[in-house]
């Protein structure tokens, strides 16, 4: 429903005028002559894959960083702004991506953080205002919220209404959202776009950065597609498409979606039995799940982050010890207590979901890497004598099979691009020949090209006979690649699908609900 | 509090120990900046000298004679020690076989990512221990035994005193800068009641109840270990040192050579990775104090059959050799070859401000903090690795292409 | 067993509580063998101890471990050191057990860790580790002394003290701040440029001779009234404990509050403890993370030096070089265990302090009977943080961005 009008017309006015903007980092063009504007009342979508250049130009908008070249103007007048503090003086806000909140801290605080209401000359912060205030405004935008909750206890899209607040609070007109859904579920982002409905019609102008092109068809009025650090085009909604814009993004025809052949299922190779698993703070994050998985298959599991998909797959690869319930692998059942050396011995590979944290040592050697799991068994080492030539044969071998660029045996880890980082990792992961291979976020912050490679190497190795447990916070990588889909909330199993289900079918399960009877 | 949309991608994040900090740091340049750190030390040390009225031209020229280093173009060849410059040498030496173990201790537990700074307390307890074994174990032992065992154990003393320090930050996380200080002042009152007045390790000699220092290695067992260069007896140059290179040597095989070294690496870089790849971060802290202890443990154990032969209250509370060991090890970068050449610059830079320094040119107790303030702006320097960010930053810019690349948005 | 004991806790003892009742009673076990109890058979503490260990069983067994624990090791150490204090003679538990001039040494002891603690809080709590609290304590402890002596009036000595440890804050600041460097490694460099530069200063200065006596002090405020609270053994105790105490301790207990106030009621505060928790969000919000943590480092220079002042100016009247011995590191401990803040780390230090005043008091009485004795109890503050720090650290949360250098872009 859309109650106000498409705002391209011609007397509307401009609040906000980028041009020509340009910013070099050390080994990087992110931002090469883009020129952008915002006319008042409008959702400005700017489109783009990861490492476009979205984030930059918002960034150098919002004060935080300087442009090498180019102009601003808001309201006609131009600005050069010094930090953040100028651009929250001229009106604009902005919700990050990676939120700003501080965990510890309540909700009050957080919004009047850096102008907080005072009592005794300003010595005294006055809580009390500070909570009315907090709870007026979001009265006034129509979303309910708990001024002394603190960040940590509140979910994700609360969180996000706080973000919003604080630019509220600050007498924004100008907000821009830095991919927003990225972090909510569907019937969550509804809710948002809702929000921003309410926006627009009381004078708000919002920028809207996203990669999800049915998203900002949905909500934008205009789109910018940026490509490699220059704007492509700047498209009205009517009229746009999704392969259209998909080609501008890329620049090239891009398939969105993967291309594979029907699955045939062999035994079961690995299955949960009402497993329960804790985290740190003794929660209980995984309330019972049972699956199985055989090979030839890819199982994946769809959810928003946070439902215990991390702990199971920490469980299910022996980082995570579980409170109770079996994990049989190959038809063998693994002790309660199996620790990572234990769980990869059963026959368990892993790519994990934070290549950086667990997948690689980046100072280390590709060889030292390629070798993390058996450095400590023959032919790597003997008698905890390490061979040298053995690991740089092997990882040459890999290097070539996996098409890994950037180095050789000896380069260290960190200088690879993150798409041949991850294809190391899944090479390690696959060569070790593992009975099921669990991909966690396999395509997190990787190009398009690395993407591609690894869906298409996932579909081989499934044809190749492996078992495969993906799970991944993209809802179309999960719906794309998988046979057969679990939804998984909070700490449950809670729907299964076959392949072929659509994101409707199942965004309303990733909250809880049910799906009602197709008519 | 959602980790995904928390943390920054992985493209962005740097290292998260220190020991992968200063490794990434550590690729610009090579040997040139440790030396230009010394080098800037030394002038900032040269500073405060003039400011506090002295010249510092001649203040160093009379810490390098000190040193005995312009023995290897004034007195080049000359192996007697009467000679004071070949002496000074020889003083130098023995002091490096000293730094060259309590800087592996610093530096073994660095690259496991971990800080030792209980080398202290460790030398103290392998001080305490070396002093029972040798003088108060009698003279039944043949000497050659008596020796291995001593150091052994002295040795030994040094690594469970760091193991203290591992355990604790193995099972309850507790940081181990405090914990290792906590246990140097132990071990500091602990051997000043041992050797002091009534303490068991006091010295027996008749006549001589009030002086706080234990009895005598050379004395009460001739345990020692032989000279290698100079009077026995008048502090000579011994074997010692010959362990102390094969003690570099293993450093290094061990790391980059074994399965426990790459465990230690892996942890000390990433240890979440380490976790992932089946290895026990608890075992590795833990092994990684105690081995840092052990190194320390080896120098009192050299020390003592080497040349002190016996120790005092006050040896053991002006005692600095752990400390030196930091800058030693941070000098060195951690890595074999470099805390064998700082340990030497060092040394020089101990006995060229104290029993070396020629009164008459600079104040030995001057020079001795002096030396202490020279150690701190090392530290300083390569912590805060001036030079190689500002090294790094030039490079960088001169090699930077722009890129269209995924990175860095 | 348990569920005997269930039946008579009810719903209110958690299992948390039983524990930490069970420490209560090991106390109680051991203070009713002292002054003025002065129990002397053993059979009421063992009573007393054996409840405690009992319930320490029930929480351990309940799940609360750490409180569980607690209770078993303090029930037995209660009940051994009941033991050996119905051993003692009466007259020495006197002199050690004198709870008004303990409770007054105890301040005196504590106050050093008080300032040091406060200026830790409010450096790690703006993000940055201060483990160079040791330095800039001896700093004000050397220039206050100094300037006292110079000037001839403790206030002027003890602000230039603090100047002086301001001023290595700053430089602290500059390092971890600017340059980013690694903040644990900064830290050990300033103690070792404290050590360097206060000694070096001391000998060129002072050269053989000590301070001279007769330099000002600092006063103490008599408060005779406490004396005259009925009834007489109250009012003695009050003045015992609080009647003669420096000026320097009573600022202290302010600050204490000050700073509690100042952290959690002000804006001001309310932004450095941001900056501490997540400085990108405070950048975004327009606040200067540079500049808060560079005044917040500054500042905790400036009050560890202070502490450092009443060590020189206010207790000893002197100067020794290395004479913090471990302070600022035990003020550090007393900041962990007091989870960051001003009223816990006031506790902590209070602990510590009565554990130095204890040590010193035992020392003295039975120096006597058991030779070294008085060496031995030094190690009893330090072993007592060691323990601390192992028992408190799992359950203490830092602030959470503490220790990364922050990077504006």
């Amino acid at each position: 429903m859309r109650a106000v009008e498409s705002p391209l017309m011609s007397d509307a006015p401009t609040v906000l005028e980028m041009r020509g903007i340009t910013k070099q980092f050390p080994s990087v063009l992110a931002n090469d002559d883009v020129s952008f504007d915002l006319v008042r009342g409008e959702v400005h979508a700017l489109l783009g894959e990861n490492g476009a250049g979205k984030s930059t130009l918002m960034n150098i908008l919002y004060g935080l960083y300087k442009p090498d070249a180019g102009e601003i103007r808001i309201g006609g007048k131009p600005v050069s702004f010094g930090s953040a503090k100028d651009a929250i003086a001229s009106g604009l806000g902005m919700v990050h991506q990676h939120f700003m909140l501080i965990p510890v801290m309540t909700v009050a605080e957080n919004i009047v953080l850096a102008s907080e209401p005072t009592q005794a000359a300003g010595a005294l912060l006055d809580y009390n205002a500070a909570r009315a205030q907090v709870r007026d405004l979001a009265l006034q935008f129509g979303f309910g919220i708990d001024p002394d909750a603190k960040i940590e206890d509140i979910s994700v899209g609360q969180q996000q209404r706080v973000e919003i607040l604080k630019a509220l609070y600050r007498r924004a007109d100008i907000l821009i959202l830095d991919e927003p859904t990225a972090v909510l579920t569907p019937q969550e982002a509804s809710e948002l776009f809702s929000i921003l409905r309410n926006l627009q019609r009381e004078g708000m102008s919002i920028i809207f950065i996203s990669h999800k092109l049915n998203e900002v068809l949905e909500i934008a009025d205009r789109i910018t597609v940026l490509r490699r650090g220059r704007a492509i085009d700047t498209v009205p909604r009517e009229g746009a498409t999704e392969e259209g814009l998909a080609r501008l993004m890329v620049g090239r025809e891009v398939l969105l979606r993967v291309d594979k052949p029907p699955a045939t299922p062999g035994e079961v190779v690995l299955e949960l039995d009402d497993v329960h698993v804790r985290d740190d703070r003794e929660l209980e994050k995984v309330r019972g799940v049972s699956l199985q998985v055989r090979a030839g298959e890819i199982v994946g599991i769809a959810g928003v982050d946070g439902n215990g998909q991390t702990e199971l797959v920490e469980a299910i690869s022996g980082l995570r010890k579980r409170e109770s319930g079996r994990i049989v692998i190959g038809g063998r059942e693994t002790a309660l207590h199996a620790g990572v050396r234990s769980m990869l011995e059963s026959g368990v590979g892993h790519i994990p979901e934070d290549r950086h944290r667990y997948g690689l040592v980046l100072d280390f050697t590709l060889a030292e890497n390629a070798a993390l799991h058996d450095f400590r068994y023959r032919p790597d080492s003997r008698f905890g004598w390490l061979f040298p030539r053995v690991l740089a044969a092997r990882t040459q071998r890999l290097l070539k099979e996996f098409d890994v660029r950037g180095g050789n045996p000896q380069t260290k880890a960190r200088t690879l691009s993150g798409g041949n980082q991850q294809k190391l990792v899944a090479a390690r992961e696959v060569d070790r020949d593992p009975r099921v291979l669990i991909a966690a976020q396999p395509t997190r912050g990787l190009d398009v090209g690395a993407i591609e490679y690894l869906h298409r190497r996932l579909v081989e190795e499934r044809d190749r006979g492996r078992a495969i447990l993906l799970i991944s916070l993209e809802l179309e990588e999960v719906l794309s690649l998988s046979d057969r889909i679990l939804v998984m909330y909070e700490g449950e199993i809670v729907a299964e699908h076959a392949f072929g289900t659509t994101e409707e079918d199942i965004g309303v399960e990733m909250l809880g609900g049910q799906r009602e009877a197709v008519a | 509090m959602n980790e995904i949309a928390d943390r920054p991608p992985p493209e962005e994040e740097e290292p998260t120990t220190s020991a992968g900090r200063l490794m990434l740091r550590q690729k610009a340049g090579g040997i040139i900046p440790p030396v230009l750190t010394a080098i800037f030390a030394f002038f900032m040390g040269g500073v405060v000298i003039a400011i506090s009225g002295h010249n510092p031209l001649s203040a160093y020229a009379g810490i390098l004679d000190g040193a005995g280093v312009n023995w290897f173009w004034d007195h080049f060849g000359n192996t007697s020690v009467l000679d004071l410059t070949t002496f000074n040498l020889t003083q130098t030496l023995l002091r490096t076989t000293t730094f060259i173990f309590t800087g592996l201790a610093v530096a073994f537990a660095f690259r496991c990512g971990l800080f030792n700074i209980g080398g202290q307390g460790q030398y103290t307890m392998g001080l305490v221990v070396g002093i029972w074994v040798g003088a108060y174990w009698g003279n039944s032992l043949p000497n050659g035994l008596h020796v291995v065992i001593g150091v052994t154990l002295a040795a030994l003393a040094g690594a469970i005193w760091a193991g203290i320090a591992g355990l604790l930050k193995a099972f309850v996380g507790a940081h181990e800068v405090i914990t290792t200080i906590m246990l140097n002042w132990i071990a500091y009152w602990f051997a000043s009641y041992c050797f002091g007045q009534g303490g068991p390790l006091q010295n027996t000699t008749p006549g001589q109840e009030s002086n706080p220092i234990s009895d005598s290695v050379y004395q009460k067992s001739n345990a020692i270990i032989p000279v290698l260069w100079g009077n026995e007896g008048l502090q000579a140059l011994h074997y010692g040192i010959f362990l102390a290179i094969a003690a570099l040597v293993v450093f290094w095989i061990v790391l980059n050579r074994t399965t426990l070294g790459y465990e230690v690496r892996a942890v000390g870089f990433n240890p979440e990775a380490a976790a992932y790849g089946g290895i026990s971060v608890k075992k590795n802290f833990f092994l990684a104090m105690a081995i840092s202890g052990l190194f320390a443990g080896l120098a009192a154990g050299t020390d003592i059959f080497g040349w002190k032969y016996s120790a005092g209250v006050l040896d053991v509370q002006a005692s600095t050799v752990g400390f030196a060991g930091i800058a030693v090890a941070l000098l060195g970068r951690s890595t074999a070859v470099g805390v064998g050449l700082a340990a030497f610059v060092f040394a020089g830079l101990d006995y060229g401000t104290t029993r070396g320094l020629d009164p008459n040119v600079f104040e030995p107790t001057l020079a001795g903090n002096l030396s202490l303030m020279i150690q701190g702006l090392v530290v300083l320097f390569v912590g805060a690795d001036l030079l190689i960010l500002y090294l790094w930053s030039l490079r960088k810019k001169r090699f930077a292409t722009p890129r269209m690349s995924g990175k860095g948005v | 067993m348990t569920a005997i004991a269930e039946r008579f806790t009810g719903p209110l003892a958690t299992p948390k509580r039983v524990g930490v009742a069970g420490v209560l009673l090991g106390i109680a076990a051991f203070w009713i063998a002292l002054p003025p109890v002065h129990e002397r058979s053993l059979v009421v503490p063992a009573l007393l101890a054996a409840v405690g260990v009992a319930a320490g069983i029930y929480a351990a067994a309940k799940g609360s471990v750490r409180a569980g624990w607690g209770a078993i090791v303090i029930g037995a150490l209660g009940v051994a050191l009941a033991y050996l204090a119905t051993r003692s003679s009466v007259d020495n538990l006197q002199i050690v057990f004198t709870w008004s001039s303990l409770i007054a040494a105890m301040f005196v002891f504590a106050t050093p860790l008080v300032y040091g603690s406060l200026g830790g809080i409010f450096s790690e709590r703006s993000g940055v580790v201060n483990i160079g609290i040791e330095g800039m304590m001896l700093m004000g402890a050397f220039w206050g002394i100094w300037g006292a002596d110079v000037t001839g009036s403790w206030i002027t000595g003890v602000l230039i003290g603090m100047a002086a440890g301001a001023l290595m804050g700053l430089i602290h600041a500059f390092l971890s701040i600017q340059l980013r460097a690694d903040q644990i490694i900064g830290g050990v460099a300033i103690n070792l440029l404290a050590l360097g530069i206060t000694g070096y200063a001391f000998v060129q200065i002072y050269g053989d001779e000590n301070i001279s006596a007769g330099v000002s002090e600092i006063p103490r405020l008599n408060l005779s009234f406490l004396d005259s609270v009925p009834p007489d053994s109250l009012g003695n105790f009050l003045y015992g404990a609080f009647g003669r105490l420096s000026v320097m301790i009573w600022i202290g207990f302010v600050l204490v509050v000050v700073t509690h106030f100042v952290l959690f009621k002000t804006p001001i505060g309310l932004r450095l403890r941001a900056c501490g928790e997540h400085p990108r969000a405070a950048d975004t919000v327009g606040i200067s993370v540079y500049g808060v943590r560079y005044a917040a480092v500054t500042l905790s220079g400036a009050l560890a030096a202070a502490g450092g002042a009443f060590l020189s100016v206010g207790v000893i009247s002197s100067f020794n070089e290395n004479m913090t011995g471990g302070r600022g590191f035990i003020a550090l401990a007393a900041v962990i265990f007091g989870n960051w803040r001003p009223f816990g780390a006031f506790g902590a230090a209070c602990l510590f302090g009565f554990s130095a005043a204890l040590a010193f008091r035992l020392g003295n009485a039975y120096s006597g009977s058991v030779p070294g004795l008085d060496v031995v109890a030094q190690t009893l503050p330090y072993v007592i943080t060691l323990i601390v720090v192992a028992g408190v650290i799992g359950k203490s949360i830092p602030p959470a961005a503490v220790g990364k250098p922050y990077t504006k872009q």
